[in-house]
């Protein structure tokens, strides 16, 4: 988190000249726009495709669909590419390789999880090697469900980033997705192996939060928490 | 030769050099034979009557089973399973079980079939059996510092594993 | 320098007898690597350009299916095992099952017999053509004008996840075999649809094969990668792999399932073993498939496709003990599956099961079979063995 330099006193012989100089503020303000529609228009893709979804990823890439149109180019390294998209499951195995990749990636970068194993691990979330979700690894701007999503979801991802992308670089705030038929859903009644040293109240929290699409936590189950658990919550919550 | 007369063959073979009785069925569970015949049998098959091919190894772990009334005790042990197969038309799989202590080792395969080298690994990395004379015995699968064999009944699925999960 | 390749190299090599005063550099390949087709690492020792010593690692898709197959009842499996082998789904689905009919002896009726045979083979026409296309675009943008023949591959690939669509609804993950059966029936109107698709590939393969006589493909195939039978018979290598190197050992004409009994199935044999060897013989597999499913596909007979009931919703099946082990021929060898009975959920879940996985067998020839060639040509022997993360970890 970058700390909050608005009020501080910033003085520089450039700037004087800068604010006497006419019609460079226009300029500015126009360069801004053209490079906000390049960085919209040209974001390059690295794949982490480790499994099935990966396959999607390539038909999305290949003729049918085509997401080349778009000006998401494929590219094989890190330090060339904008976006990382999480195509499959991650295990323990190899999570500390997508961080090290990402870490790798220059800023400003976005990352897209592609397919259930990639957003919360899919039926393999409770197995010994699998982690559930890429969210807990690394940052995710875009999720797009599916097991696995089709070309086309993918792509309607990809838009949806650039949307964000161009939000986020003009200062504006970006809306999150509504869902209200996500207040319908109830559990699942289908049992689930439990992580025992899961703490039952996170857990409760989110399913909460879920269905409210409500972010700010319930005052009760603030107190209700213990510190431990709050900490934790916030961690979870935010990530 | 036809599969049928692959299989009557092997039987033949079994109760002739491996100790298996002369009037055992064959069992739905395969033949269970004891661990000192394993790589004999496995060199006899694959020089003398054509199984060339290496299929598989299958290690399963069984928890002891305590005595109750009628039904006998079992100590904790595993099972081995071990698949060859013959090329060309009528192939057929020789299929065979040994039993092993948990602090025993079955005999490699791998002077014989190079393949068996990361089969056993697999086993060994999963299932936790070892190989005497394996000539590189580590895990496979799992990373090199993971505790615990996953495929083993008293292992849980959702073990965890910091700082991922 | 060069080396001579050797016919089968020494895999436990030890290095520090190796010349000691070569300067040996250390190459890491993968786990993140576009040519390693998903997440497999190698690490090369090279002398000047050439290979000494290769040694891969696996595992980095380990997603315990073997265990979770535990803890699941037996029409619960079908679908966990689709995303073993992600690029020939009905083969995982299948093998499953056929393990499972064993075990509980249940029958199959004919006409699901028929129906698995056609939607196998042509998906081994799809997993083929999935190889193509990743296998032309690994050995370099010079073959075909830049990623034509994956772009090719891949618009051929999507007619015939339409014909899957239209049979079972999905683009993969099919979900259509079932124990004792399938799930979906022939709609009407689909053996028109795969004869005009299946027609029209016959025709896209020979422009494949056209584009593929290249010079620059030969030169980096041919000679590349020998696999000796001997080798390929001892590390227990299938499919196109094994009959690359001259073996004429096909389970569909071998060990028959399903149907195969009863049809004449050509074994595409090829005698060099080498990358150029493995291509050919997948490509006249494609053909020799496309032949098989279109003379099938209009002689369906009529009848039930489900011995057991009800199809949409399988009663629970209980096994108490007995121990089966059923294999099939996909593209890329024997897929088996070792199922002992008795387990969880009373004995509604296999005990153990295990699946032999073709693609673990085929990486496993690579500390054999690297050494001596140049790192671009690890990409192509890599590529040429079909490898399958999801399968090979599983
Ligand atoms: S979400 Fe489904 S298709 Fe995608 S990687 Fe996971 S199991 Fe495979």
């Amino acid at each position: 988190m970058a700390v909050d330099e608005s009020d501080l006193p910033f003085e520089h012989p450039l700037y004087d000249l800068m604010a006497k100089m006419p019609g460079l503020d226009l300029a500015t303000t126009s360069v801004d726009k053209l490079l906000n529609w390049g960085v919209r228009n040209s974001l390059w893709i690295f794949p982490m495709a480790t499994s099935c979804c990966g396959i999607e990823f390539m038909a999305a890439a290949a003729s049918r669909v085509d997401m080349d149109r778009m000006g998401t180019i494929v590219r094989g390294t890190p330090r060339q590419s904008d976006v990382m998209v999480v195509a499959g499951t991650i295990t323990v195995k190899m999570a500390p390789r997508v961080k090290r990749l990402w870490d790798q990636m220059p800023e400003p970068k976005w990352c897209v999880a592609m397919g259930s194993c990639a957003i919360s691990g899919d039926f393999y979330r409770d197995i010994y090697s699998v982690i559930p979700g890429i969210d807990t690894v690394i940052p995710v701007d875009v999720y797009i469900p599916g097991c696995p999503p089709n070309p086309e979801e993918l792509m309607g991802g990809m838009l949806a980033l650039q949307e964000k992308v161009a939000l986020k670089r003009a200062g504006l705030r970006v809306p999150p997705e509504v869902r209200p038929e996500t207040a319908k859903m109830i559990k699942p009644r289908v049992g689930r192996a439990e992580d025992p040293t899961r703490e039952k109240l996170i857990g409760h929290h989110q399913a909460l939060q879920a269905r409210t699409l409500d972010l700010t936590e319930p005052a009760d189950l603030v107190e209700a928490m213990t510190p431990k658990a709050a900490a934790d919550g916030d961690q979870e919550g935010g990530a | 030769m036809t599969t049928a007369e692959r299989e009557s063959a092997f039987v033949e073979l079994l109760r002739a050099r491996f100790g298996l009785a002369e009037d055992a069925e064959p069992p739905p569970e395969g033949f269970l034979l004891a661990a000192e015949h394993h790589f004999e049998l496995a060199r006899t098959l694959k020089q003398q009557h054509g199984y060339v091919q290496y299929v598989s190894v299958v290690a399963s772990h069984w928890p002891e089973v305590p005595a109750k009334g009628k039904v006998e005790g079992d100590p904790e042990h595993y099972e081995v399973a071990t698949l060859l197969r013959t090329v060309g038309p009528g192939s057929h799989v020789a299929r065979w079980r040994v039993r092993i202590e948990m602090d025993g080792a079955l005999d490699s395969l791998v002077p014989l079939f190079a393949g068996a080298d990361w089969q056993e690994r697999e086993q060994f990395d999963l299932v936790g059996v070892r190989f005497a004379d394996h000539p590189d015995l580590r895990r496979l699968m799992m990373p090199e510092e993971w505790v615990g064999h996953p495929l083993r009944k008293d292992y849980a699925i959702e073990t965890g594993h910091l700082p991922w999960r | 320098m060069t080396l001579e390749r050797p016919d089968r190299a020494d895999p436990y090599l030890d290095l520090d007898e190796y010349e000691p005063e070569a300067d040996l550099m250390v190459l890491n390949f993968g786990p993140q690597h576009p040519s390693t087709h998903g997440v497999f690492r190698v690490v090369m020792y090279l002398d000047g350009e050439t290979i000494v010593k290769a040694v891969p690692y696996a595992g980095y898709l380990h997603r315990g299916v073997e265990k979770l197959c535990e803890k699941l009842t037996y029409a619960q499996i079908t679908p966990i095992v689709d995303k073993n082998d992600y690029v020939a789904p009905m083969f995982n689905e299948q093998a499953v099952n056929m393990a499972f009919e064993a075990l509980t002896g249940t029958e199959v009726p004919i006409r699901a017999q028929y129906i698995r045979t056609i939607v196998g083979e042509i998906q081994r026409v799809a997993s083929h053509l999935l190889w193509l296309g990743t296998f032309a675009m690994d050995l370099g943008g010079a073959i075909g004008g830049g990623t034509s023949v994956f772009m090719w591959c891949f618009r051929e690939r999507e007619m015939i996840l339409d014909l899957f669509e239209h049979l079972t609804g999905c683009r993969f993950h099919y979900n259509t075999h079932t124990l004792g059966g399938n799930r979906h029936d022939i709609p009407a109107g689909w053996a028109e649809k795969v004869h005009a698709t299946l027609g029209h590939i016959a025709q896209r393969v020979d422009e494949y094969e056209a584009i593929l006589d290249h010079p620059i493909f030969k030169a980096r195939t041919e000679g590349v990668g020998v696999i000796s039978a001997q080798l390929a018979l001892d590390l227990g290598l299938t499919g196109p792999l094994l009959r690359a190197s001259g073996v004429d050992h096909d389970l569909r004409r071998d060990a028959p399932y399903n149907i195969y009994d009863q049809l004449d199935v050509q074994v595409m044999t090829d005698t060099g073993g080498d990358c150029a060897a493995r291509y050919r013989v997948r490509v006249r597999e494609m053909r020799e498939s496309i032949r098989i499913a279109r003379a099938l596909v209009d002689n369906v007979p009529p009848g039930p496709i489900c011995g057991t009931k009800p199809i949409k919703l399988p009663v629970q099946t209980r096994v108490k003990d007995g121990q089966v082990y059923v294999a099939l021929e996909t593209p890329r060898g024997e897929l088996g599956t070792y199922v002992i009975g008795g387990g969880d959920n009373r004995n509604a879940s296999p005990y153990r099961l295990k699946i032999r996985p073709p693609s673990l067998h085929a990486l496993s020839a690579l500390p054999y079979v690297l050494p001596g060639h140049g790192v671009s040509d690890a990409v192509a022997i890599l590529g040429s063995l079909d490898p399958i993360m999801g399968e090979a970890d599983r």
